[in-house]
């Protein structure tokens, strides 16, 4: 199945809601957040993307819709890479780890840096940085430099105490 | 009192740490087990005990000064590295790189394989008890490293992929000693495989141990030789060629047993079909420039900057201020020795990437380590974290 095959069906199955553009060699569906989710499961069990190689979020400051969540799919029968981008308001928005197990540990890094919380994940927890650490510093926001003191370590019982 | 019965005595379930500073771990990996007797039940790793900010730390540097970090991911492939990042910056200049450059990032490429993978069968052996194979690779690794610190100067952290290029040509020599290191390199895999293959110690350890199905395997988005290890006959040197990877003939090594000897046979394979792809790069390398002269991205060779007063003012300009990448997202990924290793790049129209996304193989195969792990012993935990090749520099960036 080539791509444009794909989004012709997708458009049929998903009227008014898709887009999709190819750009530096790269191929990506847009797609309205009502449909989302059911976009993506429908691209795994109908059109064999079986493999979730990524999940990146974005963050852009200044839009309306403060977040891009991409997709990073590939279907190994085709031979098919494609992006689908689902850009949201707020920070909130859904899990597909009851779609693919490798979720797990992609939303809890993304929810970790850029603080893009998945809703219904089963275990969303911080996983590179440690659990006192206040803000999410691939925000656009969060300063390169300053060196943060975490005051609030001591308060969650964790017996540490950073001291200047 | 009430007696606790035998059968809820022999049930408790015991939270067992292993790590940070644990040998086996190859770095700073802290696996939190839940052991029933000696059966795992549970394992939740905890990560970033090295994590250094890598993706911040990109969008405030030029394209090229983020080259020196992509080293430290990986550290032991860090031209696969370069590599990967380079050609997702190239994708948005859409360049053609030269012939010469081309077969050289290749050479590289498949060199930081077997390096690697020298690396990993030694170790893992190590940990599993038969340390003979350790000093035998060590003795290859380092014939590789030599290669490298010849054409590069620098035996592990070499940064020597440029964006549009190669940063310079190699000497004469390279070439003489990967031809000496083509020539023996077969024979001493052999050597490898005599000391493992058969083992009787080596087969109880790994065969049947740390099964992840070809499901599975999928579902958690494992890649490399862990995904090829449980079946699944993918490799992105075939399926998605990048560079001029569609020239070579090779094999992709599959195995269907979904166990840890399947991984070891898959790396021991695509060491010889590495080496086989060496061989014809260096029969079909011709000569030429190995950087491209596409002047949005070009570095002056050094020749033309003492001579050329426009070579030299784009140096100093392309040095100091960097080259803006038109706005939009690119991604380029790589058969990395331990899996896909991607690059996705936002970029905003600046000299500076606006989001930068590393897709590192090991964070994802390390997911798949409780699926893998479950049901076995903790003495196999060890050979199972082995098995998955995991580099911390590149899970905790």
């Amino acid at each position: 199945m080539t791509f444009n095959d794909l989004v012709a069906k997708l458009t049929e199955k998903f009227p008014s809601k898709i887009n999709s553009y190819e750009k530096f060699g790269s191929k990506y569906i847009v797609v309205d957040r009502s449909v989302a989710k059911d976009l993506l499961r429908s691209m795994k069990y109908d059109f064999g993307f079986t493999y979730l190689v990524d999940i990146v979020a974005v963050h852009w400051p200044k839009r309306k819709e403060k977040f891009d969540v991409v997709y990073n799919l590939f279907s190994i029968n085709d031979k098919l890479r494609v992006f689908v981008k689902c850009s949201i308001e707020n920070e909130k928005t859904f899990t597909v780890t009851d779609i693919w197990k490798s979720a797990s540990f992609l939303e809890r890094e993304q929810y970790d840096l850029v603080g893009v919380v998945f809703e219904g994940h089963p275990d969303l927890r911080r996983i590179l940085l440690p659990e006192f650490f206040e803000g999410h510093p691939l925000r656009k926001e969060y300063p390169l430099k300053g060196r943060k003191w975490f005051n609030n370590a001591d308060e969650q019982g964790l017996g540490l105490k950073f001291t200047r | 009192m009430s007696a606790i019965s035998e059968k809820d005595n022999l049930s408790e379930i015991i939270t067992v740490n292993m790590g940070p500073q644990h040998p086996s771990t190859h770095g700073v990996l802290r696996l939190v087990v839940d052991l029933d007797g000696e059966t795992i039940v549970g394992v939740r790793p905890d990560i970033g005990y090295l994590h250094r900010g890598v993706e911040k730390l990109a969008e405030h540097r030029t394209y090229h000064q983020f080259i020196p970090l992509t080293d430290r991911l990986d550290y032991l492939s860090p031209l696969s590295n370069n590599l990967a990042y380079c050609l997702a910056v190239e994708k948005f200049f859409n360049v053609k790189i030269p012939e010469r450059a081309e077969y050289l990032r290749v050479i590289f490429a498949e060199l930081a394989r077997i390096a690697s993978h020298l690396v990993w069968v030694a170790t893992h052996a190590l940990d599993i008890g038969a340390m003979t194979v350790f000093l035998y690779a060590f003795r290859e690794r380092e014939l590789i490293l030599d290669m490298f610190e010849i054409a590069t100067g620098q035996r592990m952290t070499s940064s020597w992929i440029r964006v549009g290029g190669i940063r310079e040509d190699v000497p004469p020599l390279f070439f003489e000693k990967l031809r000496e290191f083509v020539s023996i390199f077969e024979e001493r895999v052999d050597t490898y495989e005599r000391l493992l293959t058969k083992n009787r110690i080596w087969l109880k350890r790994t065969v049947g141990v740390g099964k992840l199905t070809k499901e599975d395997a999928l579902d958690y988005g494992v890649s490399g030789p862990t995904m090829r290890g449980s079946g699944v006959d993918f490799d992105l040197r075939r399926d998605e060629p990048y560079g001029i990877y569609d020239r070579f003939k090779f094999e992709v090594a599959v195995q269907d047993s979904c166990d840890i000897y399947a991984r070891y046979l898959v790396r021991v394979k695509e060491m010889r079909e590495a080496n086989k792809i060496l061989q014809q790069a260096l029969e079909q390398i011709p000569e030429g420039p190995v950087m491209t002269d596409d002047p949005r991205i070009q570095i002056p060779s050094h020749e033309d900057v003492y001579e050329k007063m426009e070579a030299l003012i784009r140096r100093f300009y392309i040095i100091t201020k960097g080259f803006t990448a038109p706005k939009g997202e690119a991604y380029a990924c790589v058969e990395a020795p331990k899996g896909e290793l991607g690059f996705y790049i936002v970029s905003d129209g600046d000299t500076k990437p606006y989001r930068l996304k590393i897709r590192a193989p090991s964070f994802v195969n390390l997911g798949a380590i409780e699926a893998m792990a479950k049901g076995y012993m903790i003495a196999d935990l060890v050979g199972i974290i082995g098995s998955i090749d995991i580099v911390l520099g590149e899970i905790d960036r």
